[in-house]
């Protein structure tokens, strides 16, 4: 039933991903069309950029979907776990009040030899009746039943608020066919004598059907009136006995292993129905007979008797089945009567429940058991559903909160992907980046499952069928009437409540100090992630480079955060080491030191036993060239190129693979000073950018070696020449964009098609050392002397975190930070020699 | 100078200043904590030995020096395994560098450098022996390399005077003759 909404959502949800795509493309046309002007791979990058902004927020709204689809299921859920309950506790207490009302009778009985119910029915002319009929059949046993089922019939008719009408009804009709009365009464307890057992009764229903339809309608016309809304009574009775039934069966199921007390009980249930089947099929003879005269009457009453066999064997639904269309409707109206639970039915199952407490001692364990039971029902439903939401149909997008929800809530489950599939591959990667982007959390547990890359979408939508499955369960418990069904409801709301919440909490996560790197004697002058793996290199002053596993974590006590103990050390430099850069395969890696050389490092892998013996093929070969310090370092995305810029005033493209590595040297004017840092312009393969002390910027042509572009860096807002250093330059992944870090504590953005500054901004309360970008573009990381780094929203250059991280020596704090290019990790390196990640 | 890093910096600025002065740089500023001071001062000979491991890397290898020796008087085992082995020299080296950074950067025992518990201070000993049977495996196996880092960081000389100050190793197992007559005459002992 609940499953109907989940696929019209999914399908809802392809056709707004169409309807997307149609969006950007249509606006980057306009944007094409307003601005001619614009370089081919300008726009290029253009569309990429706003490419990759719709994708985000696309991702965003799917997100959101998903969160509220889970809502939408989790109050479908809840509702029909409601009704379920309602349903089932209005069953039980009619069942307990029938019982009670059946001792409460034979107690009174034995006690004072007369009916309890005489009492209850004085006062209305109907009373009248019953009384002559108890004076008539005193001594039959059958006639108790009748009474009993009489009175029991009234309640309900009270308990439902059908009172009033039927006692208006009564009175007029009684009043009306009391002139008949004398031989109504007779035939009455002729039948009432001849009632030994239901079936009996019931073929004298039949009997008196048959006569009653040869009778010709000598009825007033006033009775006409009244017809429907007997009819509507009857049905109410029919309804009511059929109820009572079925709650006979169920609990005879659910209660079929109990103790003897308990056994009675059933017993003096199941004798309580048949009184009651009895008392209903008096009534209905009784109802014939006072009808016989009324043709029309008669005809609703024939098919009144028809069904009560029916319902007498507690079948309900063969008498649904039956083609009576007025039947029906009165009968769902009454149906409705109940649904709508009026206040008596609350005040009512209030009563039953504090009975219920003080009594019914004996449910309470199975009720538990019940739940427990349920309960490993649901979590094997669960797991049934496990391998199906790993059905690449399945958006990764639309169920990853869930899925991450559900693996930080530390359930761990089994990632069985499909890896040959590319659209989940594809999901997966952008998912990635979108979560790093985000500040998605992922817990290291996920990480553990030593799956790349896709791990955050494992078990993805599992969430959504396991709601589906446990509407499912409620359909098929309904049929059972399990009452507990609502703690079922109950523990998945809060289960899925938390859900949503650690999905929204993951959106405004924060990052926060997880790993802490200890292990160099000095400084760490820079650091670079694996391009995949938890895998991380430092640079340090103390003249080596050290490899680092996020998996390999050493538990730390007190602290929350872990200490992670290095798994190489590469030792080469013979001074400090300044620079590190990985290559995009994360086969090699590179570092610039103090000592001017380069070193090109083979990555041990990345489950080395520390104190392996001593790999010389761990160093490949130095890069020999520079005649100063090596101060930064640039590794081009798709070839193995490497730029580097030393303190001698060059910069130098290297191809470390080949044997005469050195490409290029590239000059820059005397008065530009020392390069400080180099980046390839990762829009323009042709081009990179560096950043000089004077706080000149220059794009080169790595071609030709000639300076295409001189940013308009100057800044004649500062004095002090030495402030205006640049520190650090890095390029934007697709736009034509250069963000530089100044000393002057500032970080400037300039557009590199113009060489004009697009945007200043007071950054840090000390100078500005590093910068990193995120891999699709849309938050800067920086890090200060100030001992602090920021994270910014490049859209709005608003600042979204800042983490105090290092301490200070010699008045210098951080020297780096890095985001990892696939996973949702950063870094930052400081002069305290530790470095430290955060997630 | 109110940084948790101060002594380090003090340390280096003094080495900076002139690595030969070898009694200006293991002389404390008043009031410095003993403990710290020998405990900055053993990771500043790390630090520095890491250079001298880089040039045994060149030379020293497995096929060479097949264990870890200084005289023929004993064999070193490696500390650095689950069981005690014998290492190649420059795994030995590698190893004890290693180990002692991680030791020295230990959070469990080194949680602050500000402040270092007695039964860390202790540790220190240990260390010390291991680091400086670099210092003799390359004095007696690799003499050009030990000259030439010795002459640019004075660093033998200095753990030498270092340790005998703090007492943190036996005269007995200072087997370089690095400070002269003094020691040379227990070369044979150890």
């Amino acid at each position: 039933m609940d499953d109907g909404p989940v696929t019209q959502n999914t399908s809802g949800q392809i056709g707004s991903l169409g309807t997307g795509v149609g969006i950007v493309a249509k606006t980057n046309q306009d944007e094409y069309n307003q601005r001619p002007h614009y370089s081919i791979p300008g726009i290029l990058h253009f569309i990429q950029h706003e490419w990759g902004r719709f994708e985000t927020e696309r991702t965003q709204w799917e997100v959101e979907r998903a969160e509220l689809q889970a809502r939408i299921a989790f109050l479908q859920g809840e509702r029909k776990g409601q009704e379920n309950l309602k349903n089932d506790l209005i069953r039980r207490i009619k069942m307990l009040e029938y019982a009670l009302k059946q001792e409460r009778a034979k107690f009174h009985k034995l006690k004072y030899g007369t009916e309890l119910n005489v009492a209850d029915f004085k006062g209305t002319v109907y009373d009248d009746l019953t009384k002559d009929e108890f004076v008539d059949g005193d001594l039959s046993n059958s006639n108790v039943s009748w009474k009993q089922g009489r009175q029991l019939l009234r309640q309900y008719l009270q308990e439902i608020g059908y009172t009033d009408t039927v006692i208006d009804v009564r009175s007029s009709r009684v009043r009306n066919l009391l002139g008949l009365a004398p031989h109504l009464t007779e035939s009455d307890e002729k039948k009432n004598t001849s009632l030994v057992n239901g079936e009996q009764s019931l073929n004298r229903v039949t009997d008196t059907q048959r006569r009653g339809a040869g009778k010709k309608p000598t009825n007033s016309a006033a009775e006409n009136a009244l017809r429907e809304t007997e009819a509507s009574v009857l049905a109410t009775f029919d309804f009511l006995a059929s109820e009572n039934i079925d709650i006979e069966d169920d609990e005879e199921e659910n209660l079929s292993d109990e103790n003897g007390e308990e056994r009675n009980m059933e017993d003096n249930k199941r004798i309580i129905s048949q009184q009651k089947i009895i008392a209903k099929n008096n009534k209905t003879e009784r109802m014939d007979d006072l009808m016989m005269e009324d043709a029309e009457t008669e005809e609703v009453l024939s098919e009144f008797s028809f069904l009560g066999p029916e319902s007498a064997n507690g079948s309900r639904e063969a008498r649904s089945l039956g083609d009576i269309g007025e039947w029906e409707k009165s009968e769902s109206d009454c149906e409705e009567e109940w649904g709508t639970s009026p206040q008596a039915i609350s005040k009512m199952m209030e009563e039953f429940r504090r009975e219920r407490n003080r009594k019914d001692t004996f449910q309470r364990p199975k009720r538990s058991a019940l739940q427990a039971m349920l309960a490993t029902l649901s979590n094997s439903s669960n797991e049934e559903n496990r391998p199906s939401s790993v059905v690449p149909d399945n958006s990764p997008f639309t169920s990853s909160p869930s899925s991450m929800s559900q693996s930080q809530s530390g359930t761990g489950f089994s990632c069985d992907t499909p890896s040959g599939d590319s659209r989940f591959g594809e999901g997966l990667g952008l998912l990635a980046n979108f979560d790093s982007l985000l500040g998605f959390g992922i817990p290291p547990e996920v990480n553990t499952n030593g799956v790349h890359g896709g791990n955050l979408t494992f078990g993805s939508g599992s969430r959504c069928p396991l709601l589906g499955s446990k509407c499912d369960d409620e359909n098929m418990d309904t049929s059972l009437g399990l009452g507990e069904l609502a703690g079922i409801t109950v523990s998945n709301e809060a289960e899925s409540c938390y859900d949503i919440s650690a999905s929204k909490e993951a959106f405004r996560k924060t990052w926060n100090a997880k790993y802490t790197l200890r292990s160099h004697f000095d400084g760490v002058r820079a650091l670079a992630f694996h391009p995949e793996e938890p895998v991380l290199i430092t640079a340090s002053e103390d003249h080596t480079l050290k490899l680092w596993n996020l998996q390999k974590t050493v538990p730390a006590k007190k602290t929350a955060s872990l200490d992670v103990e290095p798994i190489y050390t590469f030792r080469g430099h013979c001074g400090a080491v300044l620079c590190v850069t990985m290559s995009a395969t994360g086969e090699q890696c590179f570092s610039g030191g103090l000592d001017s050389t380069i070193k090109c490092w083979n990555l041990p892998n990345s489950n080395i036993d520390p104190y392996d013996s001593y790999d010389p093929g761990v160093i490949t070969s130095t890069l020999k060239g520079h005649s100063d310090a090596v101060w930064g370092l640039s590794v081009h995305s798709s070839k193995l190129h490497l730029l580097s810029c030393s303190a001698d005033g060059t910069v130098r493209l290297w191809s470390p693979q080949v044997k005469a590595s050195l490409l290029h040297t590239y000059y820059a004017e005397k008065d530009d000073g020392q390069p400080a840092s180099v980046d390839f312009v990762r829009c323009d393969p042709a081009q990179m950018v560096a950043a000089y002390d004077s706080s000149n910027a220059l794009i080169f042509d790595l071609e030709t070696g000639k300076n295409v572009l001189r940013l308009d860096t100057i800044n004649s807002s500062s004095v002090n020449p030495l402030s205006k250093q640049i520190n650090r330059i890095v390029c934007h992944p697709t736009l034509p964009l250069v963000i530089a870090a100044y000393e002057d504590k500032n970080i400037r953005f300039f557009d590199i098609t113009t060489g004009k500054m697009v945007h200043s901004m007071v950054a840090h309360l000390d100078a500005v050392t590093c910068l990193a970008i995120d891999p699709n573009g849309l938050y800067l990381l920086s890090g200060s002397h100030d001992c602090s780094i920021r994270l910014w929203n490049m859209d709005n250059k608003t600042c979204v975190q800042e983490i105090t991280s290092h301490r200070k020596k010699f008045d210098e704090s951080i020297y780096d930070v890095a985001f990892h290019p696939s996973k949702p990790y950063i870094a930052s390196a400081g002069a305290d020699a530790l470095a430290k990640v955060f997630v | 100078m109110d940084s948790t890093l101060a002594v380090q910096q003090f340390i280096q600025q003094t080495i900076r200043k002139d690595p030969s002065n070898v009694d200006e740089i293991l002389t404390p500023p008043e009031g410095q904590d003993e403990g710290v001071w020998k405990y900055e001062h053993l990771r500043q000979f790390c630090l520095e030995l890491n250079g001298l491991a880089v040039k045994l890397q060149n030379e020293c290898n497995p096929e060479t020096c097949t264990q870890m020796t200084a005289t023929e008087q004993w064999i070193f085992l490696c500390a650095a395994h689950k069981t005690p082995k014998e290492c190649p020299a420059i795994d030995y080296t590698r190893h004890t560098l290693d180990g002692a950074a991680c030791l020295l950067n230990s959070n469990k025992y080194f949680p602050s450098r500000v402040s270092i518990k007695e039964s860390s201070v202790a540790k220190l000993g240990s260390v010390c022996r291991r680091v400086y049977r670099i210092f003799s495996h390359a004095y007696f196996h690799h003499r050009a390399i030990f000259d030439e880092f010795e002459n640019d960081t004075f660093l033998c000389r200095r753990f030498t005077v270092f340790v005998t100050k703090y007492n943190l190793m036996p005269k007995d197992n200072l087997i370089v003759p690095i400070l002269g007559d003094e020691t040379s005459m227990n070369e044979s002992e150890a």
